[in-house]
């Protein structure tokens, strides 16, 4: 019970901290608002035609969903890390008894409760902006879940090795760029050189791109071993996410 | 013994922070730790409190830093900064919610005279006020040993002395103070020790009186000559008075002068035709302590000069 108080704690009091960041709240919705504008309503896609956007819109609902499972949770929980650094509030959270983990999941918890809000707005707009025809699955729960809980790991790790907030941001757009659309979300392996293809299933987002892909489009099956390979990658980066937080100065 | 601290040591890099230091504090007593900027306060707080890696031993309440049951322990870091978009009162809950017991919000407000801003955000508070709402954190759980690191800056006056009637009530409790502070005065009225870290060794260490008796040096009377007197003229009339005499800035100050010998030093400066302005008497105080202990060792930063004039000058 005292863990489940403390991370309650912990939970409201970064739930406070965000949605009391008017600008924060509102680019984190508008953000892949714009995108979708952008891409489904503005450059469309052609089925029948070559480029970049040749595939079903469908084909692109993961990567209207990774622009906030990977962008939202790198940046927010390593500009919090960096925040609390500065503040010395791991200073003070050292002599509580929460651990790291639990500052961890609580925060994860925060950002779960904001994707999830997110990708049901994109999945809306995505269907009725560009007519993209989907399956809804539960299986995007535990997708959603397990993608955004892996980048609060990786977020977890750029707080705290970056020396600043402004390096938290540069690097998270950095790192998150790439991964974006070389994950296999906007743009198919077969535009990508092949020599470079075996990289796209190193970066964990693929996993999650291919298991939503399988999961809305089918074959659903195809879906399950996506979600053991994120899991298990999931698990890691919480771990070393949660490690490397700072105790000490 | 609540804290006992034998040998700690800390380098960073070819920087060595603490220097071998050893303090032991007793239940229900303030100990107070006071030196120049950089002395290594900060960092000895840490590696009490175990957030920092040291060398030597710490034990509080019995055990190492990170064995100690954390529900004891109430820790300030130095600048100490919460999420600033919570009200006070979120900020008491929120840390409160950290432990398994904790007080009252309500009551933890009170205590530091912050009920009526209790639903104003941090980042709108005065900085005093948000000193104490950070006061307040560290209280909420009640702890035996209570870890302040400069808790009463940028409070004013009257909210510094508000809080060191709150540490008195929790001492009288049975809670034990470790805190550090630039305000001689301060630790002056709390600690029943004091210890003045300087180049990250502990000079001097005992109760504040016997420091002053043993350090502080001389009463003074210091006399404020007017524009024509010669000082050389002032300082031969009262030469056979008190221990010693210079002048500076137009200053005559005469060491070891007794209440009894202020007449004497007037009367012989009317006898010799010198005009003062003003005078003041002088005890020692921990301030002199300060002064006379860092300044031989060499470890008076501009800061604390800088900050001693704006106390002496500030009416």
């Amino acid at each position: 019970m005292t863990i489940t108080r403390r991370i309650r704690a912990e939970t409201m009091a970064a739930f406070r901290a965000f949605v009391r960041r008017r600008t924060a709240v509102f680019f984190t919705f508008f953000f892949p608002v714009i995108i979708i504008l952008i891409f489904g309503a503005l450059v469309q896609t052609q089925p029948t035609g070559g480029g970049l956007f040749a595939q079903p819109p469908a084909y692109y609902v993961p990567g209207y969903l990774a622009v906030v499972v990977l962008f939202t949770p790198l940046s927010r929980v390593g500009s919090s890390v960096a925040r609390h650094r500065e503040g010395n509030r791991f200073e003070k959270l050292a002599t509580t008894p929460l651990s790291r983990t639990e500052w961890l999941l609580a925060h994860t918890l925060v950002n779960v409760g904001i994707i999830g809000v997110a990708s049901l707005i994109i999945l809306g707009l995505v269907v009725t902006i560009t007519g993209a025809t989907i399956t809804f699955s539960w299986l995007l729960i535990p997708f959603i879940v397990l993608g955004v809980a892996l980048f609060c790991g990786f977020g977890a790790l750029l707080g705290a090795t970056a020396d600043s907030q402004d390096g938290v941001i540069a690097a998270s757009n950095t790192i998150a760029l790439p991964l974006l659309f070389l994950s296999e979300t906007f743009i198919t392996p077969s535009l990508l050189p092949a020599w470079f293809r075996p990289a796209v299933s190193l970066s964990p987002l693929s996993y999650f791109a291919r298991g939503v892909r399988a999961a809305t489009m089918g074959p659903v099956a195809d879906a399950y071993g996506n979600l053991l390979v994120l899991a298990v990658l999931t698990l890691l980066f919480v771990a070393v996410g949660a490690h490397a937080l700072p105790r000490t100065d | 013994m609540v804290l006992n601290a034998e040998n700690v040591r800390r380098e960073y890099g070819d920087t060595v922070a603490l220097d071998g230091v050893s303090l032991s504090v007793d239940r229900g007593t303030v100990f107070a730790l006071i030196g120049p900027n950089g002395a290594g306060k900060t960092t000895l707080i840490r590696s009490l409190t175990g957030t920092t890696e040291y060398e030597g031993t710490v034990e509080l309440l019995g055990a190492p830093p990170e064995q100690t049951d954390t529900q004891q322990i109430g820790l300030l870091p130095q600048s100490f900064a919460p999420p600033e978009r919570l009200t006070a009162r979120e900020l008491i809950e929120y840390y409160g919610g950290l432990y398994d017991d904790a007080r009252s919000p309500t009551a933890v407000l009170d205590d530091v005279g912050l009920t009526d801003a209790a639903d104003t955000w941090y980042e709108s508070l005065s900085g005093g006020q948000q000193r104490r709402v950070c006061v307040g954190i560290a209280l909420v759980n009640d702890p035996e040993l209570l870890v302040l690191d400069e808790p009463t800056t940028g409070i004013d006056p009257a909210g510094r002395r508000d809080l060191w009637r709150l540490l008195e009530r929790l001492t009288d409790d049975g809670t034990t103070v470790v805190l550090t502070t630039h305000y001689m005065e301060e630790a002056e009225y709390l600690a029943d020790t004091v210890g003045l870290l300087a180049d990250g060794s502990l000079v001097a260490t005992g109760p504040p009186q016997t420091l002053i008796e043993e350090y502080g040096g001389a009463n003074r009377l210091e006399v404020e000559l007017a524009k024509s007197v010669d000082p050389g003229e002032a300082e031969r009339a009262t030469e056979p008075i008190g221990t010693g005499v210079e002048t500076a800035d137009r200053t005559l100050t005469i060491r070891g002068v007794t209440p009894r010998a202020i007449g004497d030093v007037l009367d012989a400066l009317d006898d010799a035709g010198v005009d003062y302005d003003a005078l003041s008497w002088q005890q020692p105080d921990l301030e002199s302590v300060y002064l006379t202990l860092t300044e031989s060792s060499g470890s008076t930063d501009t800061a604390t000069r800088a900050n001693r004039m704006e106390e002496i000058t500030t009416p």
